[in-house]
Order: structure tokens, then C-alpha cells, then sequence
């Protein structure tokens, strides 16, 4: 029975990592590829050193929200927002931009598709 | 003073256009004007940007917009990576040599009546940001054809965003010297395709007055793109003075023989839109009108009124931008109450008329270089001896046909050499007609002899240069 419990609690604490987040391992990062051009390559790069409208993606996991020197357009609020983009951190504002960074400049209402987020940071993951 | 809006040798246009010589009005309304517009490219919205060509335009080349180009244009061309000594100009060149079956009618000056090679034209741009909420596409060109210069087309504007509770959107105020310069689809008569064509070909028919007023008005229009999806304009018109289009020379009316007219009171242009970008595709469908009366400088208090109704739609798909695809189509209808023409002169049949013109368009683009475009036009009219008769067999403008392009823009992408400064368009382009001026066969008014509709076929290779 005790083997029963433990199968229990594993599949149980799987599905809660899932539903926490963690999803995001797995991401495929060719499709995020896609949803990048698709999402977001208009206003952004992930070429190093290029920033357009938005602020060059390349290096963004463990970057200090507002920090790319060459990058003259961000709002009070994205410098003042104190975030240390992770994985979590860019789902959480790809999802819902505003609601994060209130007072943000960026024009976009936010991907509801959790899928299609976890490819996307598992693609800005590669960007080094 | 209404003029057409591309700039043409005066003598060697009288084989492509309607007649009515003698009719004041419609020989400035109704002469088969859509040869071309005039092109468009601006790289100095990718340097305001630093986003590449490829990001507003289809094909990494104007003038066909994206959403993102959308958004920017209604945005005011204000749009900017926040870096400084960004100067607001570009410059633009279209070289190009034409075939057409058969020799044209007679010679322009300076060419021949086949095979000319040309550099058609030569433009610079003030076009870009000038303060946080105002900015500029305006255009000077030189006529490579004509040998002459001019002021082309101009839109100034101011842009803001509004906020109405939850809900936000942008509204402005543009200065323009075309009722369809302002509109940010590829539906309308400025922005559709064809986006360049030969000044020796034979144009699509004749046009609605909406389509024949750039560089002859002066509009002031406000419009707004709300939550996203709805798009509104409403404008006024007025007509310039003779005196002034020639000052700026914006047309080429100084060298044509077209008799001024003005409007009557104002020209109203009005523009509703629903527009949805899904990113990895998107669409628009729209109404858009324009009403106004013409009447003899000369001669005021008789006018002839004009109502244009039209309808168009647009779809993009865009996916991960490796495979393009595009369809634009409009339908325009217009009413001619021509009650200055048929009472006054006598040189109509009827007293009114209409004019319908169709037009479609689906590209494919790959990997943003490689381009292929098919159109289709259709112009019909109501059977009037006095406008059309001394070009037409039954009497009617009917010109209908085909138009198929082939391109190569090998830069614009993010990453291309010589970005954002470096922009070139090689392609070719095929018009084929059905009917001209009525039917298959139509009367040369210049050599009055008759001739094939087929025989004003025409090759275009072009080059399209943009820094």
C-alpha cells in the first residue's frame, strides 16, 4: 500500500509542477523560433548587440530588467521594476505585459497560449 | 484644380486616354489615369525604427504594409528606437525598360515608340519623425519621363493615444494632398498593386475621381484606430488653384491640355475599417466614399457631382515570415451626374453614367527576397457616344485584364548587408489585356485606325533603388 501512496504523491506533485510553471522545461525552442518571429521579432532582435523598438533579447535570462546600455527607450517603470528576468519571470510577463510592468511602454496585450510561451522562453533561453 | 495624379508627358498620354477633349471636367476626371502610382520606399523609418524593411513591408520592400506597419503609420511615422540623430530622409530611384506588342501610338518626347529605357524616377523623402507626435511622409520627385520635377505626395501628421476607460486608441490629424495616400491598407487606389509600373504602358482603365486627385487637392482628415480593430477617417477637400498647382507643380496639368476645374463647396472622403491581427495572420475589411462637384473654374455655379462607394477586404498570412502569402481586393462604384457636361457642353450622351472598377491581388513572398504577384482589373461603364465614342467600338470605357510580377529583393531582412541604407528591388512584370476601351478591339484616336487590345500588352523590367 505504502507503494501505492508513494505513486500517488509523485504523480501528484508532477502534475503540480506543471501547473506551476515548470511546463516551461518543456518547451520546444524550434517552435519558439516561430512563435519569436511571429510574436515578437518586429519590435525585438535576437541578434547580439541589436536592439530595435524593444531591447535586444540575447543574454536576457539572468539580465536586470531595463539594463541593456545601448537601449534608450525603456520606461520608469520596467527600470524600477526590480526583476531579474528568468523563465518564470518572462512567461509571466509574456502573459500578461501590463499586468507585471504597470505603466510598461511595451505594445502587446500578452500570449495566452501556455504551450506556445513555453516555446517561446525556451527559445529566448538559447539566446546567449 | 483637379488634376490626375501621375506626372506624364503631355503629348505621347493622348494614346492612353479617354476622349471628351472638348469635356472640361471629365477630361480631368476621367482620363484612364491609373498607369501607376508613383512609387514608394522609405528607408528612414528603418533607421528611425531599427527595425529592418521586412518588418513593416511585405516582400522587404514598400509599400505594402504589415501590421506593424500599420500601426506605425497610424501612429504618425512617430515610432522610434529612443536614440537620437535620427535625420528624417531617404532617397528613392525606379529605372526601367518597357515592351509593348505593338509600337505605341506615337513617340513621348524624347523616346521612341518601343523599348524605351528610362529612369522613370527620382525622389527624396522627408519622411520620419519631427517630434514626439508629429511626423512626415512627403515626397519630391523627378519625372525621368517628363524631365521635369514636382511635389509629390505629401501627408503630414500628428498622432496621440486616448484612453476611454479600459479602452485605448490612437487618434490623429493628417494635412495630405490625396483622399487614399492616408489609408494604411493595400486596398485603396494609392497602395495597391500594381506598386510601380511603366509611364509607357497603358494603365487599367479609367478611374474613379478619387483615385484622380493626387497632387491637385489639399485634405485635411482625422481618423483614429480604436482598440486595435477599428479604423475611421473622415476628411475635406479642396481643390488647389491653377496658380498653385503650378507653382509646386504637383502634377502634370502645367503640360497637359486639361482645363481647371474646382470643386464645388468641398470634397468629402469618409474611410470605416475592421482590422484583426492575429500576428500570425490578419485581416481588414472596410467601406470608404468620396462625393464631390466639379465644376469649370470658368465657368462656376454648374457642376457635375460624383459619388464613389466602395468596398475592399485584405488578408495576410505571416507566419514565422518564411512564407508569405497576400490578398487585396476592392470594388468602387461610382455615380457621375454629369449635369454640367451633358447641358453645358453637350459632350455627353447622358446626363448620368456610372463607373465600376474591380481589382484583386494575391502574393506570395519567400523567405522575404523571393516575390510573385498576380492582379486582376476590371473597369466597366455605362455606353455614353459623347465620353468614350471616338475611342470605343460600343461606346463604352470597359478595360479589363492581368497583371503578373516577379521580383527579387535580396536585402531589407534584419542582418542584410548595407542595413538599413541598402535597398534594392529587381523584377518583372507582365500586363495583359482582355478589353480596352470597350471590347478586344478599340479605336487608336491618335493614327485613328484600329487596334487590339492585345497589342498594348506590355514587359516591364524594372530596378528599385531605396536609401
Amino acid at each position: 500500500m505504502k507503494s501505492i501512496d508513494y505513486t500517488r504523491t509523485a504523480v501528484l506533485a508532477l502534475a503540480l509542477v506543471v501547473a506551476s510553471g515548470q511546463v516551461l522545461a518543456t518547451g520546444d525552442a524550434k517552435r519558439g523560433a516561430d512563435a519569436f518571429a511571429e510574436e515578437c521579432g518586429d519590435c525585438h532582435s535576437a541578434i547580439p548587440g541589436k536592439s530595435k523598438k524593444g531591447p535586444m533579447l540575447t543574454g536576457i535570462n539572468g539580465r536586470k530588467a531595463g539594463s541593456v546600455t545601448d537601449f534608450a527607450g525603456y520606461s520608469e517603470a520596467m527600470k524600477q521594476s526590480g526583476i531579474t528576468w528568468s523563465a518564470d519571470k518572462i512567461d509571466a510577463y509574456i502573459a500578461a505585459p501590463k499586468k507585471v510592468v504597470p505603466g510598461g511602454k511595451m505594445k502587446y496585450d500578452g500570449l495566452a497560449d501556455a504551450g506556445t510561451r513555453a516555446d517561446l522562453v525556451a527559445y529566448l533561453m538559447t539566446l546567449k | 484644380m483637379i488634376a490626375m495624379k501621375m506626372p506624364l508627358a503631355g503629348e505621347w498620354r493622348r494614346w492612353a486616354r479617354w476622349p471628351c477633349a472638348s469635356t472640361a471636367l471629365l477630361a480631368s476626371v476621367l482620363l484612364a489615369t491609373t498607369f501607376s502610382t508613383t512609387a514608394q520606399a522609405v528607408p528612414s523609418y528603418a533607421r528611425q525604427t531599427g527595425s529592418e524593411c521586412a518588418a513593416c513591408h511585405i516582400g522587404s520592400f514598400g509599400p505594402q504594409l504589415t501590421p506593424y506597419g500599420i500601426r506605425f503609420k497610424v501612429g504618425g511615422y512617430t515610432d522610434t528606437d529612443g536614440k537620437d540623430g535620427k535625420v528624417p530622409i531617404s532617397a528613392m530611384a525606379v529605372a526601367n525598360w518597357t515592351r509593348s506588342t505593338k509600337d505605341l501610338p506615337e513617340a513621348p518626347a524624347h523616346f521612341s515608340t518601343n523599348n524605351n529605357a528610362a529612369v522613370q524616377e527620382v525622389s527624396l523623402f522627408l519622411a520620419g519623425r519631427l517630434t514626439d507626435h508629429i511626423g512626415t511622409f512627403i515626397q519630391g520627385t523627378y519625372s525621368g519621363v517628363d524631365r521635369k520635377s514636382f511635389l509629390d505626395q505629401v501627408d503630414i501628421r500628428y498622432a496621440s493615444t486616448l484612453n476611454l476607460g479600459e479602452q485605448e486608441g490612437v487618434v490623429g490629424i493628417s494635412l495630405n494632398n490625396n483622399p487614399t495616400l492616408t489609408d494604411p491598407f493595400n486596398t485603396l487606389a494609392q497602395w495597391r498593386f500594381p506598386y510601380t509600373a511603366s509611364d509607357f504602358g497603358f494603365g487599367t482603365g479609367a478611374a474613379p475621381l478619387v483615385e484622380n486627385l493626387g497632387g491637385s487637392v489639399v485634405g485635411i482628415n482625422a481618423y483614429t484606430l480604436w482598440d486595435k480593430n477599428f479604423y475611421a477617417e473622415l476628411g475635406v477637400y479642396r481643390a488647389l488653384s491653377g496658380n498653385t498647382v503650378n507653382k509646386i507643380n504637383t502634377s502634370q496639368v502645367a503640360t497637359a491640355t486639361i482645363d481647371p476645374g474646382k470643386f464645388s463647396g468641398v470634397g468629402t472622403y469618409w474611410r470605416l475599417a475592421y482590422f484583426k491581427d492575429m500576428k500570425r495572420d490578419n485581416f481588414n475589411v472596410g467601406v470608404f466614399g468620396f462625393n464631390a462637384g466639379v465644376e469649370n473654374a470658368n465657368d462656376p455655379g454648374s457642376a457635375d457631382h460624383y459619388q464613389d462607394l466602395g468596398i475592399d477586404a485584405s488578408y495576410q498570412f505571416l507566419g514565422n515570415r518564411e512564407h508569405i502569402f497576400t490578398v487585396n481586393a476592392s470594388y468602387v462604384w461610382e455615380k457621375q451626374n454629369l449635369n454640367y457636361t451633358y447641358n453645358a457642353l453637350g459632350a455627353s450622351q447622358h446626363s448620368t453614367d456610372t463607373l465600376d472598377t474591380f481589382r484583386l491581388a494575391t502574393s506570395y513572398h519567400y523567405k522575404q527576397t523571393w516575390g510573385a504577384t498576380a492582379g486582376l482589373f476590371d473597369t466597366r461603364g455605362s455606353s455614353d457616344n459623347g465620353l468614350y465614342g471616338s475611342v470605343s467600338y460600343n461606346n463604352r470605357p470597359d478595360t479589363s485584364g492581368y497583371i503578373l510580377q516577379a521580383d527579387w529583393t535580396p536585402w531589407g531582412k534584419e542582418g542584410s548587408w548595407g542595413a538599413p541604407w541598402a535597398n534594392v528591388r529587381l523584377g518583372l512584370q507582365y500586363t495583359g489585356y482582355t478589353r480596352f476601351n470597350g471590347g478586344s478591339h478599340y479605336i487608336d484616336e491618335v493614327n485613328n485606325i484600329d487596334r487590339k487590345a492585345t497589342d498594348n500588352n506590355t514587359t516591364m523590367l524594372f530596378l528599385w533603388l531605396a536609401i
